[in-house]
């Protein structure tokens, strides 16, 4: 039987003959005890020894961990039982009694108990807690083997050489032992003597069961964790399974397939399954059920002594003859496919499910993979293809399999697929929308395959190819154990490669634009073309990895999520409790399926790689969002930012001026470094900050630092190479004043003064220095003074030949002046960031004339109310009918001779009512008709851009075969739908778009007091509703809305443009100016709006003396409300007018009659008066403006008849 | 032996050539091409050279070569795009009066002559064909030009049982589902997207038609990020200009800029002759309304 590609070794070691293993409860631990009396604890998730406990002699073959304490315990040939501390190191203590080689050591579960079974035929219990013997058990009457505790029940089993299994009760030791609830004299009695049998032998453990079938001895038994089995191996190369009741016991059945003596067996802990080893040299899985071998693994020298299982986790260890190996016997990574918004997973019941990351659902499953290879062998890989809504599902039984099987539309359920399309490979991608490539590693052969499964292509893989990926479009990935290969399939080429060891998954980034190479302990970031971005080293195994859309890579370990940019720059996000496999990030959640396949969301904080990111992209105003918005400002971050090379950034954060001045050395910011060094004020800063400044140039600094510093000397040098004079001498005073004569010296050869010098000689009595500084300067008088002074003459001193005098040399230029000019370093990017925030907050606070609060604004549009909402209403079932009774005549083309057929704007025409979509037609005469019947349109030449912009966006064009025209397609609003009779065009600008852009255009034309634009865009919003379409009854509410409120704008900002025009010089312009101010406020206008009209009206009123119109419109405005600062002036204006409440000039405004303003003549219409109205607008005019051209939209005519806009037609939708 | 076979020498030149690759095809290494398979590779680059724009130098260098119909017929769609209309026809109809089975006559005289209307006689020319994938395609597009587009997907099912997985299949098949719409625009979307996406035939001809696709879609945001990558790498292509401006006027947005560049590099597209017929017939059709009384 060959070997099962499905067990996975984890871990192997290289010793002498393992004869025990025990598995640690928690962590990745085990001990194997050795035949060369060594105990070895390993961690098989790093590979390494972690000790060695040697204190046996000779083999040692039992070997168990405590289940909760650090206990473990070991039995041996020298018929010694041990307990150690694995803390400590050390055996604790050991247990003498047995008389043979001790054969297995086992822990109770609760009972502070030790089994063991030893070759001198008894099977014995301990206590370790008081380290005494508290039952043997005999009974076998050869070696007994191997002896377990029943996980649960008080129940052992032993195997044993004289063939027998023997199941034995314990629950009579258990109630000797356990605290007794009541004491009675029997149970003292039974305590008081507790190593004696009673009369009858023993009563404490009573052999239950004898199991007699095994022809040779037995080697091995084992309880089923939960179910009333036993497994049993032996030297007869048998695995028996046995069943019991609570009265008896009896053989099952039997595995045949160990061609040696079977070792050791147990069942799976979670699966139906028996696994079992021997001597010959096989590990073998058998169905529980049918008792059929499910797969083999063969090692090939090394006869199998033991197996162990994880108390919790999907794993197992076998002993051989030359060390261990942990392994799995089937991989846990879900197979998966992420696919926009959806996973696609495979569930362990070999369902699959889609998962919906947006919405957070689960769908219910949707086929049933049962069929899929073997019934122990999960699917490997899925691979989804949205276009055909396909998935390719590989399986690694019998060699590799594959299967192509169409997802159905709606999960109804775990079917069973029909129309399967399967075949032998090991890995199968999609590649393209109608292509899927497998591989099939036997014959080292790619082949290329179309969705009916034949082969299209057939492509050598570079030699050794162990796997395929996508490698983006029309591209595949070739993994072989050292390089990864980028193939073109279309052009047979190979396009690059790169050498990356033991790839074993492939991850995308969302953009195509990079992909993560996984290995063990390697991710390795290249580029679409396979050029090497950065690579990383893990010593935990990386898993799973997954792209954020920023183009940061997630990717988990066994224990952690981590990040890593793509110039390699890593760290942790967080640690996990269980192992995951990543699908997907976004936003704070990362998305992954655990290892029952179970989809769960995982939170983290992306704050850390999102502002390493930013740093990276230099994007500062992210950055500096995040630091605003998040606590990340840590000494991590910072010291992070200074290693990186951004001193300046660091800068920003830090408030501890020791930190400040150190980062602003280092990017060379002289003034904040300035800053600082003042706040601190230490000798040690002033002298780093004057070395900084004089590598600056900056003069001006250093002298003030060495000021600071009293460093004379040196301030005095400074003086001289920037040749500032005056101040040089101000250092020679300074010098005498300190009675420093070094100093003096100093700046008196520095200034070239040789007076001060001879002056200075003479005061320390230097006489000699004197007389000969005077000589050499040619000052013989002075010379002469000296000498006499001393009482010398001139020839009783020897004189050193003179030279010329000395002359300093003076400086040409004034640096003194002005500092080393440096090249502006101006400010960082960050810091403008962070300043033109700052700038920007200014700007708003900034107010301009007609600055009013905005509050709410759409809140009050949606108060607004319409006055003409019923007004259309029978008309507009009118002109549906006219229209209907007009596309009679349509028909509809099928026919398939020759000839031409309607294009589909045509069809539009024909299909809808709505001028608007007339328009896109191109068919602008009935859109012009349907314009007049419907609003009584005449004057379109203001629509013009409006018609012509819709019907510029109605096709578009796809260039086909050279040397003809482009092939023109028809874009339509019904994108789902493709009955022609139904569709219908895109109308551009729909009322939402209008309602959230040019709407607010205009509001903002209205505060910023820009009424010429403002008129031109509510004329704008007034002919883009009049052409369009909306999609429901409630929208066309809307569109008259905005039509009303358009319509009141357009009235308000014509009122006052009038009234700018007018000239106020004569009485008549003055009256007519304060009467249309008045009419500026009766517009229905956003009441800020209203606002600004009533303040500039109450304003010309006051200024005019009318002070009783001013009243009026002052306590309009605080009826209003609002700002604080209008409010404020309103009520000084009430006030002032209260006094003297009358108007100097009539004029013909009634703040308390009911009237509307005719948009013609801007003059009231009062209640009662006749009136005419625009079909369309609405607004309202004197009779005589009847038949002509409405003012408010310069499109219909006053007082014509109309049937009334339509927008929609309830049943295109 | 047929061209568009996957083991085809004048596969992948074919293929450049159907995603539009023109300078690659003219680039193509064919000196080692078998001797019967030279001329059709010829033929694809001087077509290639028609569709860059250098008619005339198609014409130079086949003007000593027109015995071989092929070449012939080359010349034809060269004097045709050059604007020698009227010569192209008359050579149009000579070939494939004399011609009717050669595989380029077909395809290119039936295009100089669906090039001024005559689309029967280009269908008729084309009916001929035995095979020929590429007059399948002119046929679907002659079909869709004439909006019959229930004759357009005829064919193209009619070619998928021969020919599923050819390229031009594909294209011809997309052709049709933009016409069509609903679910069609998805899969053509898919097919314009792959060769988009694809090194080997990425083009501004698919990166267009992906973008149509998604604007068909109603995926305007998408389809903006197509084309204006397109056009900072093609920033003359016609139809990538004329494809943005609807875009731009779909999504609201200014597109006189461009539309003025479209001015420039090809005054005679359709989309700007529409756009001044549409303008005269506007001026003309409100003439004919005037308000009862003129203010």
């Amino acid at each position: 039987m060959q070997s099962s590609p499905n067990m996975l070794t984890k871990f192997e070691s290289k010793s002498s003959r393992a004869k025990g293993i025990a598995f640690h409860p928690n962590r990745p631990w085990i001990l194997v005890s050795l035949h060369s009396s060594t105990i070895q604890l390993w961690d098989y998730r790093m590979g390494t020894l972690i000790d060695r406990f040697e204190e046996h002699d000779g083999p040692v073959r039992g070997i168990d961990f405590h289940p909760t304490q650090p206990l473990f315990v070991s039995g041996g040939d020298d018929y010694k039982i041990k307990v150690w501390n694995y803390q400590t190191r050390r055996c604790l203590f050991t247990l003498n009694g047995h008389l043979d080689y001790v054969r297995t050591v086992f822990f109770h579960p609760e009972l502070p108990w030790i089994l063991s079974a030893s070759d001198d035929q008894t099977i014995r219990i301990w206590n370790w807690q008081n380290r005494s013997l508290i039952c043997t058990m005999t009974g076998h009457n050869h070696y007994v083997m191997c002896a377990q505790f029943h996980p649960t029940e008080d129940l052992i089993a032993s195997a044993s050489l004289d063939q027998s299994v023997r199941i034995w009760d314990i629950s009579g030791l258990r109630k000797k032992h356990s605290a007794p609830t009541s004491v009675s004299f029997e149970d003292q009695m039974a305590r008081a003597n507790p190593n004696q049998a009673d009369m009858f032998g023993n009563t404490d453990a009573i052999v239950k069961f004898v199991l007699e079938g095994h022809d040779r001895g037995v080697n091995w038994v084992s309880f089923h964790p939960t179910l009333p089995l036993i497994v049993s191996a032996g030297d007869d190369r048998l695995i028996k399974l046995w069943r019991m009741s609570d009265t008896k016991a009896w053989e099952v059945d039997t595995c045949r397939g160990h061609f040696q003596n079977a070792s050791a067996c147990l069942f799976h802990p979670h699966q139906d399954l028996i696994l079992s080893v021997g001597e010959d040299k096989t590990i073998r899985v058998w169905d529980l059920n049918k008792r059929t071998s499910v797969q083999s693994f063969k090692r090939d020298l090394d006869r199998f002594w033991v197996i162990a299982a994880h108390p919790k986790m999907n794993l197992f260890a076998a002993g051989h003859d030359t060390g261990v190996m942990v392994f799995k016997l089937e991989r846990e990574r879900p197979a998966s496919a992420v696919y926009q918004n959806q996973l696609f997973y495979i569930t362990k019941e070999k369902h699959v499910k889609s998962y919906d990351f947006a919405k957070n659902v689960e769908s219910p499953p949707m086929l049933s993979l049962r069929k899929l290879g073997s019934p122990w062998v999960p699917p490997r890989t899925i691979s989804y293809n949205p276009a055909e809504r396909a998935i390719l599902v590989t399986s690694p039984s019998d060699g590799g399999t594959y299967e192509l099987i169409n997802l159905p539309r709606d999960a109804t359920g775990a079917v069973e697929p029909t129309d399967v399309k399967r075949g032998q490979a090991t890995s199968a991608v999609f590649v393209a929308r109608n292509r899927f490539a497998v591989f099939n590693p036997a014959s080292q052969q790619v082949d290329i395959k179309d969705l009916s499964n034949s082969t299209t292509k057939t492509i050598k893989p570079p030699a050794g190819t162990t796997d395929i990926y996508f490698g983006g479009t029309g591209c595949l990935l070739f993994i072989t154990p050292t390089t990864v290969a980028l193939f073109d399939i279309q052009q047979k080429k190979q396009l690059a490669e790169v050498t990356v060891s033991g790839v074993k998954y492939v991850v995308w980034s969302n953009d195509g634009l990079y992909c993560a190479l996984l290995s063990k302990h390697n991710v390795t970031i290249v580029t679409k073309t396979l050029e090497q971005v950065s690579t990383l080293h893990e010593t935990i195994r990386i898993k799973s990895a997954t792209w954020d859309d920023s183009g940061v890579l997630i990717y988990s370990t066994l224990n952690h999520v981590k990040y890593s940019l793509l110039n390699g720059d890593n760290g942790i996000i967080r640690t996990l409790d269980q192992t995951v496999y990543l699908v997907r990030v976004k936003g704070r959640n990362v998305y992954c399926l655990d290892r029952n396949a179970q989809p769960r969301t995982l939170e983290i904080d992306p704050t850390e790689y999102r502002f390493k990111l930013s740093l990276v992209k230099r994007n500062y105003d992210e950055m500096l969002q995040i630091i605003k918005t998040s606590s990340l400002v840590g000494q991590s971050i910072i010291s992070y930012l200074q290693k990186k090379g951004y001193p300046e950034i660091a800068l920003q954060f830090v408030q501890d001026p020791q930190t400040r001045f150190d980062l602003a050395l280092e990017c060379g910011n002289l003034e904040v470094a300035i800053d600082m060094a003042r706040e601190l004020d230490r000798p040690h800063y002033w002298s780093r900050l004057s070395a900084e400044a004089l590598s600056h140039g900056n003069h001006q600094t250093v002298e003030m630092t060495y000021q600071k510093q009293r460093n004379f000397d040196k301030l005095s040098f400074l003086y001289l190479t920037t040749g500032d004079q005056e101040k040089l001498s101000r250092m020679a005073k300074i010098a005498e004043h300190r009675g420093d004569f070094t100093s003096r010296f100093q700046n008196s050869i520095y200034r070239g003064d040789v007076e001060d010098r001879i002056q200075m000689f003479k005061e320390v009595d230097q006489y000699p220095l004197a007389y000969l500084a005077a000589k050499a300067n040619g000052l013989t008088e002075e010379a002469e003074s000296i000498l006499e002074a001393c009482g010398l003459t001139e020839d009783q001193i020897t004189l050193p030949s003179l030279e010329s005098s000395l002359q300093v040399p003076r400086p040409i230029v004034p640096t003194f002046k002005s500092n080393w000019p440096v090249k502006a370093a101006g400010h960082s990017s960050f810091e403008k960031a962070l300043l033109g925030e700052v700038g920007a907050a200014d700007e708003e606070a900034g107010v301009d004339a007609f600055e009013a609060e905005e509050e709410d604004e759409e809140a009050v549009l949606a108060k607004d109310t319409l006055d003409d909402d019923e007004e259309d209403a029978s008309g507009w079932d009118m002109g549906d009918d006219i229209n209907v009774e007009e596309e009679v005549d349509f028909v509809n083309v099928e026919s398939t001779e020759a000839g031409a057929g309607s294009s589909e704007a045509d069809i539009w025409a024909r299909n809808s009512p709505l001028a608007a979509d007339h328009v896109a037609a191109g068919s602008f005469e009935t859109a012009m008709q349907l314009l007049n019947r419907q609003v009584g349109a005449v004057q379109f030449a203001p629509l013009k851009d409006r018609f012509l912009e819709i019907f510029k966006a109605s096709k578009t064009y796809l260039p086909a075969s050279v040397g003809l025209p482009p092939l023109v397609n028809y874009v339509r609003r019904t994108t789902e739908e493709t009955d022609i009779r139904k569709v219908l065009p895109f109308i551009p600008r729909d009322l939402e778009t209008i309602a959230s852009v040019d709407l607010q255009e205009g509001y903002a034309a209205m505060r910023s007091n820009k009424l010429e634009d403002g008129v031109k865009t509510f004329k704008r919003i007034l002919h883009n509703v009049l052409v369009n379409t909306v999609s429901s009854e409630a929208e066309v509410e809307e569109a008259k809305k905005i039509i009303s409120t358009a319509r009141e704008y357009v009235l308000a900002m014509s009122i006052e443009l009038e009234r700018r025009k007018l000239s106020t010089d004569t009485p008549e312009g003055l009256k007519r100016s304060l009467e249309l101010s008045a009419y500026f406020t009766i517009p229905k206008l956003e009441v800020a709006h209203r606002q600004l009209a009533l303040m500039a009206a109450m304003k010309l009123a006051f200024a005019n003396k009318n002070y009783n119109s001013a009243l009026g419109f002052a306590s309009r405005m605080l009826a209003n409300g609002g700002s604080a600062k209008l409010l404020e002036q309103a009520r000084k204006i009430k006030a002032q007018c209260e006094r003297n409440p009358s108007d100097q000039i009539e004029v013909d405004f009634d703040p308390f009659a009911e009237f509307d303003i005719c948009a013609a003549s801007y003059t009231p219409i009062f209640s009662g008066s006749p009136f005419v109205t625009d079909p369309f607008t609405g607004a309202k005019y004197h009779e005589q403006y009847k038949g002509s051209v409405d003012r408010i939209a310069d499109v219909t005519e006053i007082g014509a008849p109309a049937s009334g806009l339509r927008l929609f037609v309830p049943s295109q939708y | 032996m047929d061209p568009f076979s996957a083991e085809g020498e004048l596969l992948n030149i074919h293929n450049a050539f159907h995603s539009g690759q023109y300078q690659d095809v003219i680039d193509f290494e064919t000196a080692a091409f078998s001797p019967e398979n030279q001329l059709p590779a010829r033929v694809l680059k001087l077509r290639s050279q028609i569709a860059l724009g250098h008619s005339d130098e198609v014409l130079a260098a086949v003007a000593s070569e027109e015995d071989t119909p092929d070449l012939a017929a080359t010349k034809a769609l060269a004097q045709q795009v050059a604007g020698k209309t009227d010569a192209a026809l008359q050579l149009a109809q000579d070939l494939a009066e004399n011609y009717p089975d050669n595989a380029t006559v077909q395809v290119l005289a039936s295009t100089v002559l669906q090039a001024q209307g005559q689309n029967e006689e280009a269908i008729a020319v084309l009916s001929k064909h035995q095979g020929n994938l590429e007059a399948v395609s002119l046929i679907v597009q002659i079909h869709l030009q004439q909006n019959r587009s229930d004759l357009a997907i005829k064919e193209v099912q009619a070619a998928k049982r021969w020919a599923q997985d050819s390229l031009l299949v594909n294209i011809a098949e997309s052709w049709v589902g933009l016409r069509v719409g609903g679910e069609k625009y998805q899969s053509a979307f898919y097919v314009y997207e792959e060769l988009a996406s694809g090194p080997s035939t990425s083009a501004p001809l698919s990166i267009v038609g992906q973008a149509v696709a998604e604007l068909h879609l109603g995926r305007l945001p998408e389809a903006e990020a197509a084309l204006t990558a397109a056009l900072e790498k093609y920033p003359t292509d016609a139809e990538l200009i004329a494809n943005t401006i609807v875009l731009n006027v779909l999504a609201g947005k200014p597109s006189a800029d461009l539309e003025s560049l479209l001015q420039q590099t090809e005054p005679s597209h359709a989309l700007l002759a529409d756009i001044q017929e549409k303008s005269a017939l506007f001026d003309t059709a409100a003439a004919k309304y005037s308000p009862k009384v003129s203010s």
